[in-house]
């Protein structure tokens, strides 16, 4: 049961909070349904792409920020690239992952999460991914401590997993364009 | 000499009917010179065809075997008479209609058409030249209705120069559009665009308004209407009343105020509205006190033109005119019985989209400001339900109002103009935005005025602790939604205004199952009503948006025109006559007549015989029936012509399928 005018002030500060972020207005979503259409990702949804915005139209922003899908999506952008309203729908869905981040949400594809986490701050720290230290970091977060570890002396042998982290030219580069995004601009 | 031309229509014809066949048939048929089949005999070459045999083979009469007459008559009469025959001299059979577009079995339809052509050929022989006579028209239109669509018919036609005289029950012109405030997609004002054109129809030198009145009778024919219309007493002498107001104020009898849809009061003398045209006063007799055994007799007493005369009495004028157009408009749905879920009308704060509007309007009953009938408060939530009396079949109502969705969205950008603060909400089923600039409006309404629409229709209203609960679906969510609201304003759907159907019986002019007037045809022919001379304007033809009202009412007035102009109608030929040397004088074709056609007269012996009015009858036939002796016949339809169509149909080897009298 959606109550309004309950809903609409309950999910208004959490959803002003994902359009000024994302710089869409969630409003303009007609539910066409082409994002659904498009999806590569939403048989694995609890709810479809245009159902989440339709949800965030409604108030019911929680909702949203604690699904599965929201989670689950790939950000392959497609939804974004053929919504006839040019709405940037996997950037408002990337946004109320930040969102649910910060709301403290953790209960959905905590799993999911914790990887997405330690991949962006892996990115961040070196320039681009180490597979070594993500895979210890997150092994030891989800404490799967021996999780994977029949696969070591097949990547050693194949050399393409590196123990040391890897040098890019311009670390600072890659630090402003984090804080860029960070700061709710425009990616 | 007879010309057989069989039309395959394309395929509409060909896919069932064998024409070649047909053709070959009707080639051995006696009298028959030629006989062709043709791919699109209405066309340019297909005429042509017709023209050259005509005039190569010299033909005297032609049969058609095509589509139905109502359709291409007038055509082939036209091409008859440009290759030098009488256009009277043609018969045509309807093999699409009434044979190819009805059966699937080919060679039966073959057969059929077959049979059908030989009756048409048999009749044709009987066939002799008429001609088409003129009769002068009255060169003056009535218009009824003074809502948008009659004012724009009436100044369209006025500007031509033909006298037009315009009808209005109530006291004053502009009809719906004089109640709304603003206008979908624009915001214009209504009554901003609209008060000019109401001016210029009380000023205009062309037009008699006569308000207050309704067409009591209508007699006559295209070009010569006779209409009584009843003027009703208003105790106002007309002349007289300058629009002072001062027997509205001083009046101490409340009644209702039906400009403001029942909305705040009025009183039992008052003018309609600020901007009424024409600006006089009108006393409602059932809610005056004088006429309800009271000796009050204020407003005369006050009155310094002395308008007022209690002793006024209704009169009937009655008037000629050549062409009438009705332009009635709607009404909305009285949705109170058919909706107990939505109240019945017991919650003072569900109101009417019309209410609504006179609730935004700076001329309505709160000078402009959202106020709750109830209890005067500003609403915050406000939700509106479309389809209410529309797209309903448990109410017996199927049609889309086709406005609903816009005006809506109209009122719900409105009320967050009035109200900052406020939250519109849209109950709709699909939104349907066809016009030009409706979508992008529309979705303004969602992104710039912030309305949320909900995809669902409302399922129950009631009322908790001094708000309305609005149980409805979200299904685009999903989810049941319950909405407490403030108040809560219902689309009602359009009906033809009340009286269209009694006034389309005087008119002679059909009604459809929804109560509007019936076009004649609903593409080519949508202002002609089927009653020749008769015009339809706006949404008394079915419910319109003011620009398509106006666009109706300017093809009505150019229609009007095109008749008028020439000052004299050309009347069908196909009248009855009397054989006088036959004729009893018994009168029973008199008695019959519908349109009072005939008339006595008398021979030189003496002898009384029946006459016949050509330019009052209307062929209609049925003084043919009523005739003992047989002395009166109908022109095109003689009893021989159907007697030797019925004798070849009742031929042993033509079996009695396909008896056709048409």
């Amino acid at each position: 049961m959606i109550r309004f005018p309950e809903s609409m002030s309950a999910g208004a500060a959490l959803l002003a909070e994902i359009e000024r972020r994302s710089g869409q207005q969630v409003s303009a979503c007609y539910q066409c349904g082409r994002c659904t259409s498009t999806c590569v990702a939403a048989f694995a949804f609890d709810y479809p792409p245009h159902t989440l915005m339709r949800l965030l139209q409604v108030g019911m922003v929680r909702e949203v920020l604690a699904s599965r899908a929201a989670q689950l999506c790939l950000d392959c952008m497609t939804c974004s690239t053929r919504c006839p309203m040019e709405i940037d729908v996997a950037g408002v869905i990337e946004t109320a992952k930040l969102v649910a981040d910060e709301a403290g949400l953790k209960d959905t594809e905590r799993d999911l999460r914790l990887l997405r986490r330690a991949f962006l701050s892996n990115v961040r720290r070196h320039g681009r991914l180490h597979e070594a230290s993500l895979l210890i970091w997150f092994n030891f977060r989800t404490h799967n401590f021996m999780n994977d570890i029949k696969l070591v002396p097949l990547v050693l042998r194949k050399k393409n997993f590196h123990i040391f982290p890897p040098r890019i030219k311009n670390r600072r580069q890659m630090l402003r364009i984090f804080q860029e995004i960070n700061r709710g601009g425009k990616g | 000499m007879i010309g057989f031309f069989i039309c395959q229509c394309g395929t509409n014809i060909s896919a069932t009917v064998d024409t070649g066949k047909v053709a070959a048939a009707a080639a051995a048929m006696r009298g028959v010179a030629v006989a062709e089949s043709i791919q699109y005999t209405c066309s340019d070459p297909g005429q042509a065809t017709i023209a050259e045999a005509i005039r190569g083979k010299r033909l005297d009469r032609v049969v058609i075997a095509a589509c139905s007459p109502r359709m291409h008559e007038a055509t082939f009469r036209r091409a008859l008479e440009r290759a030098g025959l009488n256009p009277f001299m043609l018969e045509m059979v309807n093999i699409r209609e009434q044979c190819s577009w009805i059966h699937s079995d080919a060679s039966e339809a073959t057969r059929k058409a077959t049979d059908l052509a030989r009756k048409a050929v048999a009749r044709v022989r009987h066939h002799t030249p008429l001609l088409a006579r003129k009769t002068a028209a009255v060169r003056r239109a009535l218009v009824i209705g003074g809502g948008i669509a009659g004012i724009q018919a009436a100044l369209d036609i006025a500007a031509a120069g033909i006298p037009v005289t315009m009808v209005e029950r109530s006291p004053s012109i502009g009809g719906n559009m004089a109640r709304l405030d603003k206008t979908f997609p624009t915001l214009d004002c209504s009554s901003c665009i609209l008060a000019p054109l109401m001016v210029e129809v009380k000023q205009h030198e062309n037009i008699e308004l006569l308000v207050n009145s309704e067409v009591d009778d209508v007699h006559g024919y295209a070009g010569n209407f006779e209409v009584d219309i009843r003027r009703k007493s208003t105790c106002v002498d007309e002349e007289k009343c300058t629009g002072c107001m001062i027997c509205q104020d001083k009046c101490p009898a409340r009644a209702p105020d039906d400009f403001n849809a029942g909305l705040g009061s009025s009183k039992a003398i008052s003018i309609a509205f600020p901007q009424a045209v024409p600006l006089i006063a009108s006393l409602r007799k059932e809610h005056c006190r004088r006429f309800n055994g009271n000796k009050c007799r204020l407003c005369q007493k006050l009155c310094p033109a002395g308008a007022i005369d209690y002793g006024q009495e209704e009169a009937v004028l009655r008037r000629s005119f050549g062409a009438i157009v009705a332009a009635t408009g709607y009404d909305h749905y009285d949705w109170k019985a058919s909706y107990p879920t939505y109240g019945m009308g017991m919650y003072p704060d569900v109101v009417t989209s019309l209410q609504y509007e006179r609730l935004l309007s700076a001329s309505g009953p709160t000078g402009g400001r959202i106020r709750r009938p109830s209890d005067g408060a500003e609403p915050r939530q406000v939700v509106f339900v479309s389809c209410v009396g529309s797209r309903d079949e448990s109410v017996g109502r199927p049609q889309c109002c086709s406005v609903g969705c816009m005006y809506t969205a109209k009122q719900a950008v409105l009320t967050r103009e009035h109200i900052p603060d406020s939250q519109a909400y849209v109950f709709y089923m699909d939104m349907r935005a066809g016009g030009k600039d409706y979508e992008e409006f529309a979705r303004r309404a969602q992104t710039r005025y912030g309305t949320l629409f909900i995809r669902g229709r409302v399922g129950k209203i009631f009322p908790r602790r001094g708000k309305l609960v609005v149980m409805g679906t979200d299904t685009l969510a999903g989810d049941q939604v319950e909405i407490e609201a403030d108040l809560v304003v219902l689309a009602t759907g359009l009906d033809a205004s009340a009286g269209a159907g009694e006034l389309a019986r005087k008119l002679n002019i059909a009604c459809d199952r929804n109560g509007f007037m019936t076009e004649e045809h609903p593409k080519l022919r949508p202002v002609e009503a089927a009653s020749a001379g008769v015009f339809l304007a706006g949404a008394c033809q079915g419910p319109k948006d003011i620009p398509a009202t106006v666009a109706h009412a300017g093809a009505a007035a150019a229609k009007v025109i095109g008749m008028l102009a020439r000052g004299e109608l050309e009347a069908s030929p196909m009248v009855a006559a009397v054989t006088e040397s036959r004729c009893a004088g018994c009168f029973k074709c008199r008695g019959v007549c519908p349109f009072g056609a005939v008339e006595k007269a008398r021979l030189p012996d003496g002898r009384p015989v029946a006459r016949v009015i050509g330019s009052v009858c209307r062929g209609c036939g049925i003084c043919n029936v009523a005739c003992p002796p047989g002395a009166i016949s109908l022109n095109g339809f003689t009893d021989k012509e159907l007697i030797a169509e019925i004798v070849e149909v009742l031929k042993p080897d033509v079996g009695y399928r396909t008896l056709d009298f048409g």
